[in-house]
């Protein structure tokens, strides 16, 4: 491997902006980081160049560990977006820079200038200062100054972002032709796919600072494993249908996936990606020549060059919900974007308004089911807050979120609403925003039962209202966040383990948070004479230690710690330790006949502790909660 | 620039335009050009013989000695400490650097009279520092030229400061670290690739402090007291003339230094426009 990137993370004011990033990079390849900005990845470039310094994680070129080595010896050529060519350096000497340093001797600088200069295209303009020169070829002259040293690696940050779109195409093509003439391992930053899938061997698709998804162009687009993904790089269909053995339904019509053997056999509801050239348009549904999706008008057309783009709707479906395209707001139809080749569009012209079938000649499942969560908000200042923490963890988590706004005069929520929406509007994967005149757990119920959720965040006043609480907890599998009236984001959590019960749900759920949040957790377990008296120490630790373990294969550092004493004292201890600003606790499943019930230690903590995160995990395996005391 | 102002200005009166230019210049001519021909005409008035023996009077001549030489080392001193001190200012950060940057304009608030009087409290042979300085080193710093070099570099230190920050800040960080991966150490890339760019800037700075210093009197007239010979500069030595009634004297050394911050005045103008070519 020629570059080694181990769980690399870099926080600024607490926030993760870049969050246990690992890669590999082998020996020659040209890689391409992509993501919008703010995503994180020219950090990451400057950390490899030793520009920034990093919090966790480790760094290896070609097998070297450089990461506490300082840039000037980390043997890396860096190309800027703004080329920072030094100013009064002709042209030739910004070349031979490096090797003047390295006290080169004359001769073998001006051949190596020389050679370089014809490299680039850029023969007898080795006299120019570089404000004589255009945009490009400034770009070329730092690329230049960058191999002179023909370094271990090349990281290129964005180096043809401020350049025209004709003299940009120039550049790539020399970039290609540069690489594989030199056969350099590069690392190149960018935010533009088209830039991305020309000149990449793969592809790094990065995300509020973490590593989506990687893989060859062709993978990532054709068989993403991600909504985020699949939304990110060129224009997707995305619906949820109902996996089958056979395929997947959608609809009354069952599709047979490309991906079928990387299936896992599930029978819940999956993601369904099919890309607009991969629908089939007929006048009747025989003649799709694919298995038909449904009837759909026709509701936009265009043309960008090479396609003729059409936008389609169709009747809703039952038991399938659209993703994207994003449906109208108050309308339940499916938006469906086509692309047809010219040929295609003139042998069956469609206008405005047609009514077409529409088939799908390919569907692929996504195998990551993505989060959905639930904002529970009322307008008061706390509601204020948890708008801002549910946005981040949507934000890290890729999760779709929905805002419920309870219990408020129409008019003053309204006004709260769009404040809000201004505030997650940003980064969010999918963001719906749902109003009720009911009370909250009323309001509730009816979200659940249109769908799964897999956490709701409670940001209302009434978070000490223990009756809510349980209700809530009575509607369905999800976990349950209450939100104090100020709160950072969670840096450091406290998972209380109740010892003897496996706590694997927990663990893991509150550790898929906790990743997307870059912060550290404390697995507190409590030796108990009323609790547990059958428990020993030896378990007790080998238990702690296995919650470790599953923490970091997820990517969160934790530590643990075993203390003895009644359950709600020495709970209550731990939580009051500054450091806490989150803390965790599993909860059983409501049964038949056993409905959830916050009596007992879980309660008692959650009304004493207002001022911080509150997570109530759901667990399968935890069959009776803590005791009364 | 003014120009293309001109050309883009909406039609104006003629008659206003000639109001207007002409306020302005009369109240130039009255505020500084008469004031300069008279000191001419005073200056020369008894021929350029008397002028010149004058000027050779061995008081004069130290005292123009004594101030161009202290005004020259306070300039060297100014643009390297100047240069550090903005590098410091603009490439780092730390607690306490917004009242750095308030602290280096304050020279220019105090009163330059309170700036001696602070001097002489400091350095003053009764007092425990300058007692220090005068058994240890032996050096005498109220009423002395020392004590004049440091009134003058207190008086002087934002002129540098504030000529080299601007540009520092607009120079690319990216250069250095350019510099940087390509295996330049920070002294290297401070030399090749930050000074290159701060050297005019630097000079014209130096150059403005230079000027000032030539013309300072009241922080100098208490630290350096009225020792002809020794520790008397122009500008106090212009003052003493005026007081014991040698009018002609005071024109003649008026003169010089009007002659010195003239030359200066156009080397600065130069500088600055060849700093302001180089950048773009």
């Amino acid at each position: 491997m020629s570059i080694m990137l181990e769980g690399l993370t870099k926080r600024y004011a607490g926030l993760p902006v870049v969050n246990n990033l690992s890669l590999e990079i082998g020996a020659g390849e040209f890689f391409v980081l992509l993501g919008s900005s703010g995503s994180g990845k020219t950090t990451v470039l400057n950390m490899i160049a030793g520009l920034t310094s990093l919090d966790q994680g480790r760094i290896l070129l070609h097998d070297r560990d450089v990461t506490r080595l300082s840039t000037q010896d980390r043997r890396v050529g860096f190309v800027f977006q703004n080329y920072g060519l030094f100013q009064y350096m002709n042209v030739a000497e910004n070349i031979e820079f490096g090797l003047k340093i390295r006290k080169t001797p004359r001769k073998v600088r001006r051949a190596r200038r020389d050679e370089l200069l014809e490299l680039v295209g850029l023969v007898g303009l080795g006299d120019r200062m570089p404000r004589q020169l255009s945009g490009g070829q400034q770009q070329r002259v730092a690329l230049a100054r960058a191999l002179a040293l023909k370094p271990d690696v090349l990281l290129l940050d964005e180096p043809l972002g401020a350049l025209d779109a004709k003299i940009r195409i120039d550049l790539r093509r020399s970039l290609k032709r540069i690489h594989r003439e030199l056969g350099v391992s590069a690392i190149l930053v960018t935010h533009d796919q088209e830039e991305a899938f020309d000149l990449a061997d793969r592809i790094g698709v990065m995300s509020f600072g973490r590593l989506i998804e990687v893989g060859t162009p062709e993978d990532l687009y054709q068989r993403p494993q991600t909504e985020f993904v699949a939304s990110f790089l060129g224009t997707a269909n995305l619906l949820l249908g109902q996996a089958t053995p056979q395929g997947v339904q959608l609809g009354t019509q069952k599709f047979p996936l490309a991906n079928q053997e990387d299936q896992s056999a599930s029978d819940g509801r999956v993601q369904v990606l099919f890309r607009p050239e991969d629908v089939a348009l007929a006048p009747e549904a025989e003649a799709l020549g694919s298995p038909a999706l449904s009837q759909g008008r026709v509701i936009e057309t265009g043309f960008i060059g090479t396609a003729q783009r059409l936008r389609l709707e169709t009747q809703p479906l039952p038991n399938v919900r659209p993703i994207s395209p994003a449906p109208a707001y108050g309308n339940r139809n499916i938006l469906i974007d086509v692309t047809r080749p010219p040929d295609q569009a003139r042998q069956f012209p469609l206008e405005k308004g047609d009514s077409v079938w529409i088939g799908l000649r390919s569907v692929h499942a996504l195998s990551h089911p993505g989060l959905s969560f639930l904002l529970v908000t009322d307008g008061s200042p706390r509601s204020r807050a948890g708008v801002a923490l549910a946005g981040q963890i949507a934000r890290h988590a890729h999760a779709r979120m929905t805002v419920l706004a309870c219990e408020r005069k129409p008019h003053a929520l309204d006004a709260y609403l769009e404040e809000a929406r201004k505030e997650l509007g940003s980064g969010l994967t999918a963001l719906e925003v749902h109003r009720s005149q009911k009370p909250i757990e009323e309001a509730v119920r009816v979200e659940i039962e249109s769908r799964p959720l897999d956490l709701i965040i409670l940001a209302v006043k009434r978070r000490g209202d223990m009756d809510l609480a349980e209700e809530l907890l009575n509607l369905g599998e999800h976990h349950l966040l209450f939100v104090p009236a100020e709160q950072p984001l969670p840096r450091h959590a406290l998972i209380c383990l109740k010892a003897g019960e496996p706590g694997k749900d927990d663990v893991l759920f509150a550790g898929r948070l906790l990743r997307h949040l870059g912060a550290e957790a404390t697995l507190l377990c409590v030796l108990s004479e009323t609790e547990n008296p059958e428990l020993d120490e030896q378990q007790a630790n080998r238990f702690l230690e296995g919650g470790r373990e599953s923490l970091s294969l997820l990517g969160v550092n934790s530590d643990t710690q075993l203390s003895e004493g009644p359950a709600l004292d020495t709970l209550l201890t731990g939580i009051r330790n500054p450091e806490v600003d989150l803390v965790v606790m599993g909860a059983p499943l409501p049964r038949p006949g056993r409905p959830a019930t916050l009596e007992g230690v879980v309660g008692q903590l959650l009304q004493k502790t207002q001022d911080k995160a509150f997570l109530i995990v759901r667990s399968h395996y935890l069959q009776k909660p803590y005791s009364r005391q | 620039m003014s120009h293309s102002g001109a050309e883009h200005r909406a039609a104006t009166p003629a008659w206003s335009v000639w109001a207007m230019q002409g306020v302005a210049f009369a109240f130039l001519g009255v505020m500084v050009v008469i004031p300069l021909l008279v000191i001419l005409q005073d200056g020369l008035r008894e021929g350029l013989m008397e002028f010149w023996r004058q000027l050779n009077l061995p008081a004069a001549r130290h005292a123009l000695q004594l101030t161009l030489w202290t005004s020259a080392l306070v300039a060297v001193i100014n643009a390297v400490m100047g240069l550090l001190i903005a590098y410091v200012l603009v490439r780092y950060q730390f607690t306490g650097k917004t009242l750095l940057n308030a602290m280096v304009d304050l020279p220019l608030a105090i009163p330059t009279l309170v700036t001696g009087v602070m001097l002489v409290v400091l350095y003053g042979p009764q007092q425990p520092l300058g007692a220090w300085l005068i058994e240890r080193f032996g050096l005498k710093v109220i009423f002395a030229p020392p004590g004049i070099v440091i009134a003058l570099l207190f008086v002087t230190l934002p002129f540098v400061v504030r000529a080299v920050q601007p540009v520092l800040k607009e120079l690319d960080v990216v250069q250095e670290n350019a510099a940087a991966t390509l295996g330049a150490r920070r002294w290297t890339i401070f030399r090749r690739v930050v000074l290159p760019a701060l050297r005019l800037p630097a000079l014209s700075g130096a150059l403005l402090s230079f000027s000032r210093a030539v013309g300072e009197f009241g922080a100098i007239v208490i630290v350096a007291g009225n020792i002809p010979m020794f520790s008397q500069t122009a500008a106090v030595y212009v003052f003493g003339e005026v007081e014991s009634e040698n009018r002609l004297g005071a024109s003649v050394v008026s003169l010089a230094l009007v002659a010195i911050s003239f030359g200066l005045m156009n080397l600065i103008e130069w500088v600055s426009r060849r700093a302001g070519k180089g950048r773009v």
